[in-house]
C-alpha cells in the first residue's frame, strides 16, 4: 500500500517538476531571450506616433523691428462620415456656408472613406463660425498661412512661402531651414480611435517655431526707394529697373528694389505673367554695366601705380586693341587729358588706354578682387555670377576684352555685384561681403549676429581716396546729380545692350552709381533703368533719379552734410 | 471522480484547516496594507491622467492663443504698414520735408572759476 502511495506521489512530482520546467523555459525565452521582441510588440499595440500642433514658420523683421512676414491662420474643413449622426442635416448647414452643392456634401458623407477634405483653406472667421457649430463628426484644422502685410514691400527680397511651408528666392529661399518651424514628435499611449489618452503626463515639448529674422533693411528707405523707382520707370518709361541702397561702412542692404514686382502674399496670381517675376534681378538679372566700370579701371590703375592722379594721355578719339577700333561715345578725340577727366567725361578711349597700360594681368586680378564674375555671398536665393572672361580661357576671351571691358563691355555684372565694387572704393579699398540678415533669434531666445565678413583689402586706402574724390569732381562737372549742401562721388553708366551679332542700336540700360555724404559716406545708391525710351543717357534718367532718391534719403535718416 | 483522479488522491488525506488568532491577525493586517496600496496606486494613477489631460488642455490652448497672437500681430502690421502710413499722413495734411536746415551747435567750454 505504502509502495503504491509513494509511487503515486512521485508521478505527481514528476508532472508538477515537468510542468514546472515547462514554464520556467518560457518564462526565460519571454522575458530574457525574446524581451525585446514582445517589449516593442506591447508598445506597439498601446502607443502611436504623436505629432503635436503644428508651430508657427519664423517672422521676418526689417531693421527697427517691423514685421514684414508674418502668419495668419485659416482652418481646414473635414469630415469622419462614421461620426456623423445626421448626415441631411449636416450637409444642409455646411452647403451654404463652403459654396458646395448640398447633395455633393452628403454624397462625400454617405461614401466610405473614412476621412473626408471638405473645404481648405477657409477663412479664419468661416472655420470658427464652423466649429461654433459643433457638428458631430466634423472636425476643423487650423492651418497657417503665410502673411505679408506690407503688400509688395520688398517682394523680391522677402521671396514667399507656398502653402506646404516650403520658402521660396529671397530670404524665404536662402534661409527656408532656419524660418521652418520644428516638428515635434513623440511616442505615447492612444485609444482605439488613435486619439491621445492622458495617461501618462505628456513631455512638455511644445513644437518649435522656425527662428525669427531681423534684417537689415529699413522699411522707411524701402518704401522711399520703392515709390522714386516706380516714378523713374513711369516718368523715363522705362521696361523695369532697379535700385539698391547699402551701407557702405558695413555692407549692410538698407533697401532693394526691382519693377516690375509682384505681391508675395498672392504670389499664385503671378504665374501666368511672363517672364515670371520671382526672381530678384538685383541679384539675379545680368547686365552689361557700362561706363560705371571706368571707376574700378581707374582704381586699379591707380593702385597698380601704372598713373597718378597727375598723369596725362592724349586721347586723338580711337583707339585699336586687339584688333578692334574703340570710339569714345562722342566719336571725337579729347586731346589731352587728365586721369580725372576720363570719369569726367566718361572716355572710352581713355579707359582702354589705362587697361592696355596695366596688361591683363593686373587688370583682371583687379577686378575679380572687386567680386567681379563671382556671387558677392549675399545670404539672398539665385545669386548669379555675372560673366568675366578671363585671358587663360581661349574659348570665350578675345585680346579686344582688355579694351571693351574697361568701360564695361563684354562682360556682365549684377546690380548688386555693381555697388559692391564700387562700395568697397568708399569703404577705404575694403571689400565685406554684403548682407540683408542682421540677426537671427532662435526660439529659445539665442540671438546669432551677422558680423562684416571681409573679403578682400582690393586698393589701398589712398587709391580709394584718390578715386572718390575723381568720382566726386564727376559728379560736381555733371551737376545732375548733386545734392544741395552734400558732397557726393559718383559715375553713370550708358550701357548698349547685347543682341545677337551686335549691340541694340536703339535701346539701352542707364544706371548711376554713387555715395556720400564725403568724406564719411553714410549711403551708396545704385540706380539701373532698363531700355529708358524717353532718352537712352544715363544722365538723362538714372542720375536725375539717384539725385532725387539721394535728396529724399539724407532728409529721413536725418544725415548731414559731411 | 474518474478513476484516474481517483488513483490520484487515494493515498491524500484531507486535513483540517486551523486558524489560530496571530495568524488571523497577521492575514488580515497584510490585505490592509496590500488594499492601502492599491488604493494609492489608483489615486496617483487618477491624478496622473487627470494632469495628463489638463497639459494637453493648456498645450490646446496655448496653440490657440500662438495662432491668435500671430494673426493679431499680422493685423496689426498690416494696419501700420508704409504704405497705410503713407495714406493716413496726406489725409492729415502731412507733406515730405524737402528743405531741411541742420544746425551746428556748438557745445560751450564749462565756465572755469577762478580765484581773485
Amino acid at each position: 500500500m505504502a509502495e503504491t502511495l509513494r509511487y503515486r506521489l512521485q508521478f505527481i512530482g514528476l508532472l508538477a517538476a515537468a510542468f514546472t520546467m515547462t514554464l520556467l523555459v518560457q518564462l526565460t525565452r519571454v522575458q530574457v531571450l525574446d524581451h525585446r521582441f514582445y517589449e516593442e510588440w506591447g508598445r506597439e499595440q498601446r502607443e502611436r506616433l504623436i505629432t503635436m500642433a503644428d508651430a508657427p514658420r519664423g517672422v521676418i523683421r526689417d531693421r527697427d523691428g517691423y514685421l514684414l512676414a508674418g502668419n495668419g491662420v485659416m482652418y481646414a474643413i473635414e469630415a469622419a462620415p462614421a461620426y456623423v449622426v445626421d448626415k441631411a442635416n449636416v450637409a444642409a448647414t455646411l452647403g451654404p456656408l463652403l459654396h458646395l452643392p448640398t447633395s455633393q456634401i452628403e454624397q462625400w458623407l454617405h461614401g466610405e472613406s473614412l476621412w473626408v477634405p471638405l473645404a481648405s483653406p477657409v477663412p479664419k472667421e468661416l472655420g470658427e463660425q464652423i466649429a461654433a457649430l459643433g457638428l458631430s463628426g466634423i472636425s476643423v484644422r487650423p492651418l497657417w498661412t503665410r502673411e505679408y502685410p506690407e503688400g509688395s514691400l520688398a517682394a523680391h527680397v522677402l521671396g514667399f512661402c507656398n502653402a506646404e511651408g516650403k520658402g521660396f528666392y529671397g530670404v524665404e529661399g536662402f534661409h527656408d531651414e532656419q524660418l521652418r518651424p520644428k516638428p515635434v514628435t513623440w511616442k505615447g499611449p492612444v485609444d482605439p480611435a488613435s486619439e491621445q489618452i492622458p495617461w501618462t503626463v505628456a513631455p512638455v515639448v511644445l513644437p518649435q517655431p522656425g527662428d525669427e529674422l531681423i534684417l537689415t533693411l529699413d522699411r522707411t528707405v524701402q518704401a522711399i526707394v520703392q515709390e522714386e523707382l516706380l516714378r523713374s520707370v513711369n516718368e523715363y518709361r522705362a521696361t523695369g529697373g532697379t535700385i539698391i541702397v547699402m551701407d557702405p561702412r558695413t555692407f549692410e542692404i538698407l533697401a532693394m528694389a526691382s519693377l516690375p514686382d509682384y505681391d508675395p502674399g498672392r504670389y499664385n496670381e503671378f504665374y501666368n505673367r511672363l517672364p515670371l517675376p520671382f526672381e530678384d534681378p538685383a541679384t539675379s538679372k545680368q547686365y552689361e554695366p557700362g561706363s560705371t566700370v571706368k571707376v574700378l579701371t581707374m582704381a586699379a590703375a591707380l593702385d597698380a601705380g601704372v598713373v597718378t592722379p597727375e598723369t596725362t594721355y592724349y586721347d586723338p578719339g580711337w583707339i585699336e586693341v586687339g584688333g578692334v577700333e574703340i570710339r569714345n561715345s562722342s566719336f571725337d578725340g579729347a586731346g589731352e587729358r587728365t586721369m580725372a577727366d576720363i570719369l569726367i567725361h566718361s572716355l572710352n578711349v581713355g579707359a582702354a588706354w589705362l587697361s592696355t597700360r596695366m596688361g591683363a594681368r593686373t587688370f583682371y586680378h583687379y577686378l575679380l578682387a572687386f567680386g567681379l564674375g563671382h556671387p558677392t555671398g549675399v545670404d539672398l536665393a539665385g545669386e548669379a555670377a555675372g560673366q568675366l572672361w578671363l585671358p587663360d580661357d581661349y574659348e570665350h576671351w578675345h585680346d579686344s576684352n582688355l579694351g571693351t571691358n574697361a568701360f564695361g563691355q563684354g562682360l556682365a555684372v549684377t546690380p548688386l555685384q555693381m555697388i559692391t565694387a564700387v562700395a568697397t572704393i568708399a569703404n577705404d579699398g575694403v571689400r565685406l561681403r554684403p548682407h540683408i540678415v542682421a540677426k537671427r533669434i532662435a526660439p529659445d531666445g539665442t540671438v546669432y549676429v551677422q558680423r562684416p565678413v571681409v573679403e578682400a583689402q582690393v586698393i589701398s586706402p589712398e587709391t580709394a581716396l584718390m578715386v572718390t574724390e575723381m568720382m566726386e569732381q564727376t559728379v560736381v562737372e555733371g551737376k545732375v546729380a548733386t545734392v544741395e549742401g552734400y558732397r557726393i562721388a559718383g559715375k553713370s553708366g550708358t550701357a548698349q545692350i547685347p543682341i545677337p551679332g551686335g549691340y541694340d542700336r536703339n535701346a539701352t540700360i542707364t544706371s548711376f552709381v554713387g555715395f556720400g555724404p564725403l568724406p564719411d559716406p553714410q549711403l551708396i545708391i545704385l540706380v539701373r533703368l532698363d531700355r529708358p525710351a524717353t532718352s537712352i543717357w544715363a544722365y538723362d534718367t538714372a542720375t536725375p533719379a539717384f539725385q532725387r532718391l539721394a535728396s529724399r534719403l539724407f532728409t529721413v535718416l536725418g544725415i548731414p552734410p559731411g | 471522480m474518474s478513476d484516474f483522479m481517483q488513483w490520484v488522491v487515494h493515498g491524500v488525506k484531507r486535513g483540517r484547516f486551523e486558524l489560530d488568532r496571530r495568524t488571523a491577525l497577521y492575514s488580515l493586517a497584510l490585505v490592509t496594507v496590500l488594499a492601502l496600496i492599491a488604493a494609492l496606486y489608483l489615486v496617483l494613477v487618477g491624478q496622473t491622467a487627470a494632469r495628463g489631460r489638463h497639459i494637453q488642455q493648456l498645450e490646446a490652448e496655448l496653440s490657440r492663443l500662438q495662432r491668435e497672437n500671430e494673426q493679431l500681430e499680422v493685423e496689426i502690421a498690416r494696419e501700420g504698414s508704409a504704405s497705410r502710413l503713407w495714406e493716413r499722413a496726406v489725409e492729415l495734411g502731412f507733406l515730405p520735408a524737402e528743405q531741411v536746415e541742420f544746425l551746428s551747435l556748438v557745445r560751450e567750454s564749462q565756465p572755469t572759476v577762478s580765484n581773485p
